[in-house]
């Protein structure tokens, strides 16, 4: 991809809380960060309750973005979303199979009967993934070209890829871009956690999903969600060892105000992190886009040079990154921000960088956690504020995700 | 100059047929693949009917197996070959879902003893269980896409939609686009939908959006509901034109930005994807429309309306049919099926009917196809795919110049 494109605006919600100016600046410096903010309602009641917790964070922040970025006509702007396996309400799957046994059982006439009258009619709204890009576009009214890609990494950049194309091919004028999502459903800490114990640290999970028949199956898919891992008895969400030192779960507590599904956890990972497991977050971050010749210079926040993705499918992960970064054509960087899964992969990112880019600031956002779908663009954002503040010229941002391909992002400050 | 799509093959596996060209030869007759639901006791359940698989697999999650048996027919039909990197593969899918047991299992164990409702602790205690009882591979969305990524060594783009009821049309759309922007040469494309089980029935039925009746009837004035059906609809498209009929010429899609369920009043939305595809394609006429056609009152006028306003004086000369009536809603699988609808007009001639439309209501006024397919030279068809949330994605077909 060479088409530059200019950025107008920027939004995120990440442990640095609400906002992207500093973000950069705050992992460079390896601040402390405060944690997911609590957000504020948005919408009426009866439309939160419809919401997953991906859902609840991509909104606040797509608002916030066209705050800012000022859109003059949402109704013809595009979206295009990295998104994650929406989680419901366990509570409400709850009351729903509770009233669903009978003799001791689980039986199919009793739920047509009383387990459906026990739900939130609404449960289904917050199973649907692409409702974590619609909610919001319904709020805000935007109306144009859109799609929600399914992201554990690389997705996010093939949003990206998407609007910066749909801007170009004239599709729209103005494109929204990024990702949401959050990896602290008890369904998803599961997966993930299961995920980290089958297989190598740096093995893309393609390799798990391409169904190994010697792999005995079972499933849970009723709600997908997120995972945490710790054994700190202090009751922190964050990944760990239990006293035995196997891999264990705390709770994650539904207390945020305002909070839909599972609500975020602040507090910092407790016990020794181990290097190949990930820290499981949340957040959302988007960037605004329209074509460079159409941007006054005032607007223009940065620019999109490059993007491309290569699969890791089969091969080692510098491999990976070699492709992704000879495709998105890089010049000259002088800052490179990593998004891996773990921290394993942020040794190999980082070795990568200091052997290919050794001049270049490296920044490492894994203190934001993986935040799954949201990861990749939390990392574009921290780099635009590094740029906007004058520390660097042009910025590779390299995602990793938990599905093995990587992402690769080239920002500039200004057009070359 | 643009690069084409072109589209070189051809498959799905449906309720009537393991094949596109044996489905295909059903619905031309008319039939329907609507039956009350036998893989699971629906008693009490807001719809007994759907439009399933007559022979349940033994796998656990359905959408992999189904992907692959349509993928394998497309596949061979378009005989194509090329390196690795240069394949890519698009799929339209929602999460997975397994058995009940499993659910009710944590269910149990994550039950608050004294509130009844989650108790987080309690399943922390108990999550090493757990976790052992999830796989990724059945329950993400992405497993459809690496499942078949893997059968054909794709190296290039996979990516998963999941755009909920316009998840396969937009598969093929980020497909053509990869195709387009030079990202891959072959794509394999489309979408797949296993949604009749007891959670989905129940929770469209919570919903209020099926077919209490228990009939799926595009456009008739008595109309209801849909029916929830299953399958897998793909396509394997290719810069190279091989000995292709058809491609796809045009790509639209829009957002509504109105209601979470219903459509925008106007068709606004709608109107404005169909538009964009036929803009895309560089033609204002179609000689058939596969309409999204879900079987709900409120949809069906709607969606007629934004054709009418899309086509403008052209509608009088387009056919108007909708897959829903005898395959059911496909869901995340029913944007691809309709590409198979148009591409069947388009590359073969023949127009395949709306089953279970006897009596079409005056507010939906065009020209249905009734009864049995009609032989008709169709230089373009449109297939349109509009979701739950207002997303909406359209393609155009064309025939090969």
């Amino acid at each position: 991809m060479t088409v530059a494109i200019a950025i107008v605006g920027a939004a995120a919600i990440s442990r640095h809380g609400a906002g992207w100016r500093g973000l950069g600046e705050a992992l460079a410096a390896g601040a402390a960060l405060p944690g997911v903010p609590a957000l504020a309602p948005l919408g009426q009641p009866k439309v939160q309750k419809m919401m997953s917790r991906g859902a609840y964070l991509a909104a606040s922040c797509l608002g916030a973005l066209v705050r800012e970025a000022r859109i003059a006509s949402p109704s013809s702007c595009g979206y295009f979303l990295g998104v994650g396996a929406s989680g419901g309400s366990l509570d409400d799957v709850i009351a729903l199979l509770a009233e669903s046994i009978a003799g001791g059982g689980f039986s199919l006439a009793r739920f047509g009967d009383r387990g459906l009258g026990a739900c939130n009619p609404l449960l289904a709204f917050q199973l649907m993934n692409n409702f974590t890009l619609c909610h919001g576009a319904i709020l805000e009214g935007l109306g144009g070209p859109n799609a929600a890609l399914f992201s554990r990494g690389a997705g996010t950049t093939a949003a990206l890829i998407e609007a910066v194309h749909a801007i170009a091919d004239q599709d729209c004028a103005h494109a929204i871009a990024g990702g949401a999502d959050s990896a602290l459903h008890p369904v998803t800490l599961a997966e993930l956690a299961r995920e980290r114990e089958r297989r190598p640290a740096l093995a893309p999970s393609r390799a798990a999903q391409a169904r190994d028949a010697s792999s005995p199956r079972t499933a849970l898919g009723v709600v997908e969600g997120h995972a945490s891992a710790s054994g700190d008895a202090g009751g922190s969400a964050g990944p760990g060892r239990d006293q035995s030192g196997r891999l264990a779960f705390t709770p994650t507590e539904d207390t945020a105000p305002g909070a839909i599904g599972v609500a975020p956890t602040n507090a910092a990972p407790s016990g020794v992190v181990e290097e190949s497991e990930l820290v499981p977050s949340e957040g959302a971050a988007l960037l605004a886009l329209q074509a460079l010749e159409e941007s006054p210079n005032t607007d223009v926040l940065g620019v999109v040079e490059g993007s491309a993705i290569a699969s890791g499918l089969g091969r080692p992960l510098v491999e990976a990154v070699e492709e992704a970064v000879t495709r998105a054509v890089l010049t000259g960087a002088d800052l490179v921000v990593i998004a891996p899964w773990c921290r394993a992969v942020a040794a190999e990112l980082r070795g990568w960088a200091h052997d290919n880019v050794p001049d270049a600031l490296v920044v490492d956002t894994s203190a934001l956690g993986e935040a799954l779908a949201a990861s990749p663009a939390l990392a574009w954002v921290a780099a635009l504020d590094l740029l906007v503040a004058g520390r660097a010229r042009r910025a590779l941002v390299l995602g990793a995700g938990t599905d093995g391909d990587i992402g690769a992002v080239v920002l500039a400050r200004e057009p070359a | 100059m643009r690069r084409r799509a072109f589209v070189r093959g051809v498959g799905a596996y449906t309720p009537l047929g393991e094949t596109w060209r044996e489905t295909a030869e059903r619905l031309a007759a008319g039939e329907t693949a609507i039956r009350p639901i036998t893989a699971f006791d629906a008693t009490g359940f807001p719809c007994t009917v759907a439009a399933a698989m007559p022979v349940q697999l033994p796998d656990e999650d359905r959408r992999l197996p189904y992907a692959r048996i349509a993928a394998r027919e497309a596949w061979q039909m378009a005989g194509v070959a090329g390196e690795p990197a240069r394949l890519g593969v698009f799929v339209g899918a929602e999460s997975g879902r397994g058995r009940f047991a499993t659910v009710l299992g944590l269910a149990r164990a994550a039950r608050s003893r004294a509130g009844g409702g989650f108790d987080h602790a309690r399943f922390g205690r108990q999550a090493r269980g757990f976790a052992a009882q999830i796989d990724e591979s059945i329950t993400s969305p992405s497993a459809v896409a690496s499942g078949l990524a893997a059968e054909y060594g794709a190296r290039g783009p996979v990516e998963t939609i999941s755009l909920a009821c316009a998840s396969g049309s937009a598969a093929i759309v980020e497909a053509v686009r990869a195709i387009r922007l030079g990202q891959c040469d072959v794509a394999v494309c489309g979408g797949v939908g296993a949604d009749v089980d007891p959670l989905m029935i129940a929770g469209f039925g919570l919903l209020g959006i099926l077919s209490e009746r228990g009939v799926s009837c595009p456009f008739d004035v008595h109309r209801d509901g849909f029916v929830v059906g299953e399958g897998a609809a793909i396509l394997v498209i290719a810069a190279e034109r091989g000995d292709a009929a058809c491609e796809i010429a045009g790509i639209g899609r829009s957002l509504d930005g109105h209601h979470l369920t219903a459509p925008d009043p106007d068709g606004d939305g709608a109107a404005r994807a169909m538009t964009a595809a036929l803009r895309d394609a560089g033609i204002a006429e179609v000689g058939y429309v596969q309409a999204h056609g879900t079987s709900t009152p409120l949809n069906d006028r709607i969606e007629i309306a934004a054709i009418r306003r899309a086509l403008g004086a052209g509608v009088a000369r387009a056919h108007v049919s909708s897959s829903k009536g005898a395959l059911g809603h496909w869901v995340a699988g029913a944007g691809a099926l309709g590409a198979l609808y148009a591409w069947e007009a388009v590359a073969r001639g023949r127009v395949l009917p709306t089953a279970g439309l006897t009596a079409p209501d005056p507010a939906c006024d065009v020209d249905h196809v009734i009864g049995g397919a009609i032989a008709k030279h169709v230089p373009a068809a449109l297939a349109n795919a509009f979701a739950f949330g207002g997303a909406n994605s359209c393609l155009v077909l064309t025939r090969c110049a």
